[in-house]
């Protein structure tokens, strides 16, 4: 059985995406389509930038299916390439449509051949029509197909030739799509007149590893593309499930009007943990026990939109891993001036020697050695799950989907560097309700559980800064470290229900800010209003912000900063 | 001291992309510091090897390490049986005695080594020598030249800006596909079809850069795969052992390589 799953598409996806990618510069992403049961074979199909692959192919040797899944993608691959534009069915029979599409099939893969001469060899092999299969529509469309790539193969039926002698001759205009049309229509009117009998329902394209071509053609109303489509819908409804359902109204949290808006509802309340002071910069004086923090437990998700995020930036996280290995390698540092080591420090020895001349007391740190610096490090990344991290961006993502996909991957990041890491997340409903909720805390390992949790965050109230800098704060500080990183992920300036004054949250805050660096925590801001004209660089100091003014490009900016702030 | 180790005698092949010879030689005369950038592999190197010879001058090239301390680039106290004695480093000397000084991927060294060079980099041309109090006045003929290869590690490594702002730079890609078969022809001794054979498969590589990959095949790759070529292995295995396996520890890229040289072959 392994034998088998080793031969599945999923265990060859890697090197599948680089083969089409090498050969086409394209990088569509591949999905695997779920094992065919009962159901007629399927076929490979693309679209929207994705090729969705069968699992496996029912009816081939084990040892032809890797070269079954390549020739696969490398016949979608030339679709991608030469197929410029989706062809309109018009007033095109079934029958006409499937002979469009075998000589696009054909077009496409001879334009492929000129450049790549060595997909033949894996093309033809799986081309085995002969005459014997009889003169039905599918076993002639076969033969037809056989004889446009087979240069060999000779088939008594005067219409495949018919077709064969058409298709070569133009082979001067095979870039132009139009040809396909053409030849194809023709060869169908023959067909017609024959007056053949055509089940375009049971039509299964033939030879395996050629695409079921509805990607060729624009959507007609009625579609044949039905079952293909729904897998489409199927697709796009698990992308959505990876996000948050919106807000019932995106009122901005620092309005009045919030007030009277209830509490979350179903959130049962969460435990008061801790009391902290809150700066007044009016009288110029902490408040002391003025807000309430309550620990809320965070609700688990679905594990599989986080994996999915991950999967998503699949070219991100490769990036980052290399990223990682660089980080990882280049910790050995060599230690000078020590007074032990494995090797004499020239420069030391030197100035030892002079040092004996001149008649003085020498240095005895002359050694040098190689250590592997260790990175004492905590990190704690403290997320604003305000009601406006619900925003959606023009590409359709909400904010907090991109914070929970940029968390994700740092998260993933850290794991591997093996750096001591918590993710929380804030939001408050005045000071007394504060809430703060542990997502991953240090001691816990970067597991599903923690991407559960991740996964079901939900955004909503407002951004109290202050009380949430000064609990992940006292966290850090319980950790011992050499070094206690304090990341925060914000999308707007602090606001609360009871405040009026929009200085007073942003001064509490830098307040907090100042405090923890007197107490050895670095604090850091990724700012995410793309707009500017914000606080930040007021609330953490000009040089601790990061803006980031595309706000898609987090997931991948999060991780690097992190990287540059620890390297 | 004439550096004569240092000069090149013959000619050492380049083939020239665009204007790059003459804006070098403009920057030379007035002792412009310049700063190579490129992928690895794409003839930096090579560029200035070709241009010391082009202008008669010795060049003195430092491969930097991140282990490199400025002592290795200016020099330091050596012991001898009379006491200690100061010995020039590889920058000092290319300065006092009028070298072209070539520093190879100068990102690997530390920020604080780098810092050095920054006194030669500007029109005060002088090398201070802290440890002996000197100051060197750079000899006329002194031409400093860097590589720098913002690659993917440009997170963590970076020039600082004040180093980056004291170069003239110019940018170096891989050539065009018939220009680089050239290269590679000339290179590897082979002949053209071939070489273009293997343009090609470079090119299926550098279709992966950034999506499992960190750099595409260089053509120093192609050229190795070439030299291969040219003792009688065969394509597969001359693309096999100079350039996939090479490029990538991950299976997977060099399964989907393999597959993809397969493609190219007739």
């Amino acid at each position: 059985m392994s034998a088998d799953a080793a031969l599945r598409f999923s265990a060859l996806q890697g090197r599948l995406g680089g083969f089409i990618g090498a050969l086409w510069a394209q990088h569509p992403k591949l999905q695997s389509l779920a094992p065919e049961g009962l159901d007629p074979p399927r076929r490979v199909n693309f679209g929207h930038g994705v090729i969705r692959v069968p699992e496996a192919f029912r009816g081939i040797p084990p040892d032809a299916q890797s070269r079954l899944f390549h020739a696969a993608l490398a016949h979608a691959g030339a679709h991608l390439r030469y197929t410029t534009a989706r062809l309109l069915p018009g007033g095109l029979k079934p029958l006409q449509i499937a002979l469009v599409s075998l000589i696009e099939d054909a077009r496409v893969e001879h334009l492929a051949m000129r450049e790549f001469p060595g997909l033949r060899r894996l093309f033809l092999p799986f081309h085995v029509a002969e005459p014997a299969h009889g003169a039905l529509v599918p076993a002639l469309l076969a033969r037809l197909a056989r004889a446009l790539i087979d240069p060999d193969y000779a088939d008594p039926d005067f219409w495949v030739m018919k077709g064969r002698a058409m298709f070569l001759a133009a082979a001067e205009d095979w870039h132009d799509p139009a040809v396909s049309r053409r030849i194809g229509g023709l060869l169908g009117n023959d067909l017609g007149q024959m007056r053949v009998q055509f089940d375009a329902k049971a039509y299964i394209v033939e030879p395996a590893y050629r695409d079921d071509n509805l990607g060729l053609w624009v959507p007609a109303a009625a579609p044949p593309a039905a079952d293909s489509e729904t897998i489409l819908e199927a697709a796009r409804a698990e992308k959505s499930e990876t996000e948050p359902p919106r807000g019932e109204d995106g009122e901005p949290d620092n309005q009045p009007a919030n007030a009277t808006r209830p509490a979350d509802p179903g959130d049962d309340t969460g435990m008061p943990i801790a009391t902290y002071p809150e700066w007044d910069f009016l009288i110029r004086q902490a408040r002391p026990n003025w807000t309430t923090l309550r620990a809320y437990k965070p609700k688990p998700g679905d594990k599989a939109a986080i994996d999915g995020i991950i999967g998503d930036h699949a070219p991100v996280a490769r990036k980052l891993s290399a990223l990682i290995r660089t980080a990882c390698a280049s910790r050995p540092r060599r230690l000078r001036h020590q007074a032990e080591g494995d090797a004499l420090d020239l420069d030391a020895c030197i100035n030892a020697a002079i040092s004996l001349r001149a008649g003085e007391m020498p240095d005895p740190r002359i050694y040098t050695r190689v250590e592997r610096r260790i990175r004492d490090l905590a990190t704690l990344v403290l997320l604003d799950v305000s009601q406006s991290a619900n925003d959606r961006l023009p590409g359709g993502l909400s904010i907090l989907a991109l914070e929970r996909a940029a968390a994700a991957l740092l998260g993933e990041a850290m794991e591997s560097l093996g750096d001591r890491f918590a993710i929380s997340a804030f939001c408050s409903n005045g000071r007394h309700d504060v809430r703060y909720c542990a997502i991953k805390e240090f001691a816990a390992p970067f597991d599903d559980d923690s991407k559960r949790n991740l996964a079901g965050l939900k955004a909503a109230l407002s951004t109290r800064l202050g009380a949430a800098l000064r609990h992940a704060g006292a966290e850090l500080a319980r950790e011992s470290a050499y070094r206690r990183l304090l990341l925060v992920v914000s999308d707007g300036e602090p606001s609360d229900i009871d405040i009026g004054d929009r200085r007073y949250l942003a001064e509490d805050a830098r307040q907090a800010v100042q405090e923890l660096a007197r107490r050895g925590i670095d604090v850091f801001c990724v700012g995410l209003n793309a707009g500017g004209g914000s606080d930040f660089g007021r609330i953490f100091g000009r040089h601790r912000v990061f803006q980031i003014d595309r706000i898609e490009s987090l997931p991948e900016k999060l991780p690097q900063i992190y990287l540059r702030l620890t390297a | 001291m004439n550096l004569l180790d240092h000069r090149i005698a013959a000619e050492p092949y380049y083939r020239p992309l665009g204007g790059e010879i003459t804006l070098f030689e403009a920057a030379y005369a007035s002792r412009m510091p310049m700063m190579l950038k490129g992928p690895t592999g794409c003839g930096k190197s090579r560029f200035v090897e070709h241009m010391a010879w082009k202008l008669g001058k010795p060049l003195i090239t430092v491969a930097c390490h991140e282990d490199m301390t400025a002592s290795d680039l200016v020099g330091r106290y050596l012991l001898d049986s009379n006491g200690t004695v100061w010995h020039d480093g590889p920058l000092t000397r290319a300065v006092r005695h009028g070298a072209i000084c070539y520093l190879d991927e100068i990102v690997e060294a530390r920020q604080d080594t780098t810092v050095v060079i920054h006194p030669l980099a500007d029109d005060r041309r002088v090398l201070p020598l802290e440890k002996t109090g000197e100051l060197v006045t750079a000899h006329p003929d002194f031409h400093l030249v860097i590589s720098y290869n913002p690659g993917y590690q440009s997170v963590l490594k970076d020039l600082k800006e004040s180093t980056k702002q004291r170069f003239a730079a110019l940018q170096f890609v891989y050539p065009d596909a018939a220009l680089e078969a050239e290269i590679v022809a000339h290179e590897a001794g082979i002949g053209l079809t071939d070489a273009r054979l293997l343009v090609a498969i470079g090119e299926r590589a550098r279709n992966l850069k950034g999506h499992g990959l960190n750099e595409g095949a260089s053509t120093r790759m192609l050229i190795h795969a070439g030299q291969l070529m040219a003792r009688g292995v065969a394509v597969e295995d001359a693309c096999q052992v100079a350039l996939i396996l090479p490029i990538s520890d991950d299976a997977d890229m060099r399964a989907a390589l393999t597959a993809a040289v397969a493609a190219c072959l007739r």
